[in-house]
Parts: C-alpha cells; structure tokens; sequence
C-alpha cells in the first residue's frame, strides 16, 4: 500500500542566473487535493520558484518532480498537466476571449467535441461570459487578471501555479477568485503566491514562508501560530503606579520582559510582558496585577501571521543560514 | 502536429489582426508594378521580412506570453515551426499578390512562363531562408526594433557578400563568398534556373537557422 506521489515535489532545488542565486535549497511538496500559499515580500524568489514548477526555466540543482514527470526531462508531458497563471497575464491583445481561450485549449489537447463546453465552463466560473466576443486590449485590469486564471484551469489540469492571482482585482472579484480557488483545490493540487497574509490564511491549508530564495517554514498557518506563540506577548491595562506594577510582573514566574506605555488620562498603563513557553502564564500575572490594582484588560497576544512572517524574516536577515 | 497547428492559427490571426500584414501585402504589390523585375522584388524582400518575422517572438517576450507559451505543452520544435509557417503563409500571400501584376504582361505579351515561375521559386524559396533568419534573431532579442534591424543588416550582408569575391586571392574563399550570396542563386532562379544547390542553399540556409531558434529556446530554460 503506497501513497500517492504528491503532486508537486521540490528536492533541493537552487536556481542561479550568472553568481546570483535566486533560490536556494529549497523542498517542499503539495500533495492531491491541497492548497498551498507561498508567502514572501517581493524579490523573494516566488515567481522564479513558481517559473521553476511551470517548467519555463529550470533548475541549476536539485529535482522538481509535477504529476510524476520531471521537469528537467519530462517537461512537455508535465505540462499537460499543469495551469499556470503568470504574475502578468499573458494575453494576446489582438484576439478575442474566446479565440485566446481556443488557442490554448487546443494546445492543451482538449478535445474539439469538448472544447465549446469547456471554454464555456471556465468562463462562467471566472466570471467572463460578457466579455467573451470582446478583444483582448479592450478588457479591464480585472477581467485581463481573471482571463489569465480562466486559461490556467482549461482542461482541468492536476496541478494549478498561480502567482498571484488575486493581484488587482476589486474586493468583490477577489471573493469570487478566491471562490473559485478553493473548489478547484478540493479535487487538484493548487500553489499560489501571494503577499497578502489573510489571503494564505483563507484559502490555504498550508503556508510556505520564503525569503531571500530560502524557504524558511512550511506548516498550517495555526501550526505557525502555535511555532511562534511559544515567544508570545500577553497585554493588559491596568491602572496602577508604573514602577510598583513592573516590579510585581517581574516577580511572576514566566515572565520575562516587561514594557508600557505612560499612563493615559485616566491613569490607565498599557503594558505589554514578554512571556515564556507555558499555559497558565496569563492566569497567573491576572492574580498578581488583579490583588493591588484595577485589572481592565488582559489578553494573550495570538500572533497574526503577519507577525509570523515578520519573526521569520526577521529572524534571519539576508539570507544566512538558520541556526 | 496538434500543437503546431494550434499556434500556426494562432499566428494567423495575429497578423491579421494587426497592420503589419496589410501593410506588407499592398506595399509589395504595389511596388513591383514599378519596379517590374523580380530582381527588385528580391531586394525588397530583404528589408521586409524582417518586418514579417520581427514579433514572432519579440513580441511575445514584450507582452509576457512567452511565458504561456514556453510552459504550454508544446516541444519548442512546434513552437518554432508554427510560428514559421505562419510567415511563410504570409510571404505566399505576397507572392499571390504579385500575380496580378502578370495580367498585362500575358495580355500584351508572350512571356515565358517557365522563367516566371522560377522566378517564384526562387522568391518564395530566399523569402523562407529570410523569415527563418530572422525568427532567429526574434528569438535572441526581446525588442522587435532591434530584431528587424539586425535581421535586416545580416540579411544585407548575405545579399551583397558575393561582391567579396572581388577581393579574394584564394579560390577557395572566392568559391565560399559566393556560394553564401543570396543574390547569386536568386539571380540564377530569375534567369529560368532551378538549380539543385540553389534549392539546396536556401533551404539550409532556412533549417539551420530554425534549428538554431529551437535550440536557443531548450538552452534559455
């Protein structure tokens, strides 16, 4: 009993153009029937691993394997297989929706009797049935990004690449493109690139963090939480004398930094404790602050993955080895 | 086959949809009424396939598609050749074009059309070996401008080198010099002669040269 191969396999791959390298080392897989974002800030190295993936460059080291084809060999077969969007839609001005739609459809082997129905159901799922006889150069920004979606997913492909697919779209288009998303990805294997954090936490089961071409984390995004929660901060507003309260939180075990704002007009503090690994931590400080003083707020800090993404690049400037 | 298809439509549309096949088409008809040789029309050949060839991939490169096209499953034999065919289809619609400016010479005239149509060959056949020389040099550069530039100066060069003979002491590169002019064949087609090294030169002028553009695509990843 085996499982099957995972979709998308990376095995140390490092990309370098000249002595720059854009990527380096990096593994990870995304399995049938998954979602996977790919974080970074820009110059990350996203695009070049998606154009890895997609075939239209290929690594310098390492083994990227796509519906069990390798890209270095087997490109033309993988990429029956794989929908890919670009980060610039890669339209043809001078053609029609539907002449665009048909030329890559044919290429991509669907069938003539099938191919009609099939430009059909992808322009009802990107919302472009009003727009299909309009050319190209015509369209907006909105409707060019979600014509560059609708080709990715022609023929049903195993494996869907979208870089950044969301990226100038209004917040009802996003809705809809992120609709569309996550139920091609309950069936296929989807990877999309994005900046923008609450997207990887909506639509993704798993986020891959990367930075300067490293792949830095790979995990659910409430198991980042839970990775970076251990060094957590617990707020609270109090109203109490600075220096008295400071002492008594230092005085609890587990706490091991403490920091606050001047007191407001109303003598409230709000204080901010970096605290250690552990439950019971915030039950313990309630005790202590709450027996002198007028406890208004306390809270455990969840970290955002904003702050996840942050505390991992910033842990590790420029790309050094992680320790 | 499928996919070679594809983007020979592909291309097809895109040409037509843009000015630069009309403007091809009624410019080359247009003029040889003027110019009345075949002579002349080959000379003009060379400046104008390049406007043909310049966007094969220029302009995919400029517009982004390259990377749709290049990650389509698609050999870059099919990419190439398609795209080829295409030119080529439009060079034979040039040479259709001119056709009609036969009408009056059949009507005044008694010409020999065995002549005339060596003639053809030898257009069609040197219009292959430019557009194939200059997808070349679409592939190598992402600036259409600069792709029919160079297309157009290599191609110049072709043309005139057999002048070089002139200069040469050594047999053997006098033979080469000429034997790499494109005019010197051409001059023997419109002559009335379909030479096999005529046919021979232009069409591996043309296979290398396409030979070259797929292979630069399979090194470029």
């Amino acid at each position: 009993m085996s499982l099957p191969p995972a979709a998308i396999v990376l095995e140390s791959v490092s990309k370098r153009y000249g002595s720059r390298t854009i990527i380096r080392d990096v593994s990870f897989t995304v399995g049938h029937g998954e979602i996977v974002g790919f974080l970074g800030p820009n110059g990350a190295g996203k695009t070049t691993t998606m154009r890895l993936i997609a075939g239209f460059t290929a690594a310098t080291t390492g083994r990227v394997t796509v519906a069990g084809y390798d890209m270095a060999t087997d490109n033309v077969e993988a990429a029956r297989r794989i929908g890919y969007q670009p980060e610039r839609p890669p339209l043809y001005d001078t053609l029609d929706v539907s002449a665009y739609l048909r030329f890559v459809a044919k290429v991509k082997g669907v069938r003539r009797a099938a191919l009609a129905g099939e430009i059909e159901r992808v322009t009802a799922a990107c919302h472009l049935e009003a727009v299909v006889r309009q050319e190209i150069y015509k369209l907006s920004k909105g409707y060019r990004q979600r014509l560059g979606l609708a080709q990715a997913l022609l023929g049903s492909p195993e494996v869907l690449l979208l870089d950044e697919p969301t990226a100038g779209l209004d917040p009802a288009q996003i809705q809809e493109t992120r609709e569309v998303i996550r139920d091609f990805g309950r069936s296929h294997a989807v990877l999309l690139s994005t900046h923008i954090l609450a997207e990887a936490t909506l639509i993704c089961q798993r986020v891959a963090i990367i930075h300067h071409g490293r792949l830095l984390a790979i995990d659910s995004p409430s198991g980042l939480q839970r990775a970076i929660a251990q060094t957590n901060r617990v707020s609270l507003q109090v109203t109490a004398l600075a220096g008295e309260l400071r002492a008594e939180l230092l005085s609890v075990k587990g706490v091991t930094a403490v920091s606050m704002l001047p007191p407001d007009r109303d003598g409230q503090l709000t204080v901010e404790c970096q605290v250690d690994v552990g439950h019971g931590i915030e039950a313990a400080i309630a005790r202590a602050v709450a027996a002198r003083w007028d406890l208004h707020r306390l809270e455990r800090q969840a970290p955002t993955l904003e702050n996840i993404f942050l505390q991992y690049v910033a842990d590790r400037p420029n790309g050094s080895e992680p320790a | 086959m499928r996919g070679t298809l594809a983007v020979y439509q592909k291309e097809l549309s895109t040409y037509f949809r843009s000015p630069i096949a009309y403007y091809v088409v009624v410019f080359l008809t247009g003029e040889t009424t003027m110019a009345g040789t075949l002579q002349n029309m080959g000379i003009l050949l060379l400046t104008l396939a390049p406007v043909i060839s310049m966007r094969l991939f220029s302009a995919e490169y400029g517009a982004g598609t390259a990377e749709l096209l290049l990650t389509l499953p698609l050999t870059p034999w099919q990419i190439v050749l398609g795209k080829y065919l295409g030119a080529v289809t439009i060079l034979l619609l040039i040479s259709v074009g001119t056709v009609v400016d036969l009408v009056p010479l059949y009507i005044f005239g008694t010409p020999e059309t065995t002549t005339i149509l060596a003639g053809y060959i030898g257009f069609v056949l040197l219009g292959m070996a430019c557009l194939a020389v200059g997808e070349l040099f679409s592939v190598l550069t992402h600036n259409q401008i600069v792709a029919a530039l160079i297309t157009a100066a290599v191609l110049l060069g072709f043309w005139f080198v057999g002048h070089l003979q002139d200069f040469q002491r050594s047999d053997v590169l006098r033979s080469l010099v000429g034997y790499l002019s494109f005019a010197r064949h051409f001059t023997d087609f419109i002559q009335g002669l379909v030479r096999t090294d005529g046919v021979a030169f232009y069409l591996v002028v043309s296979a290398v040269a396409l030979t070259l553009s797929a292979s630069y695509l399979q090194w470029r990843r």
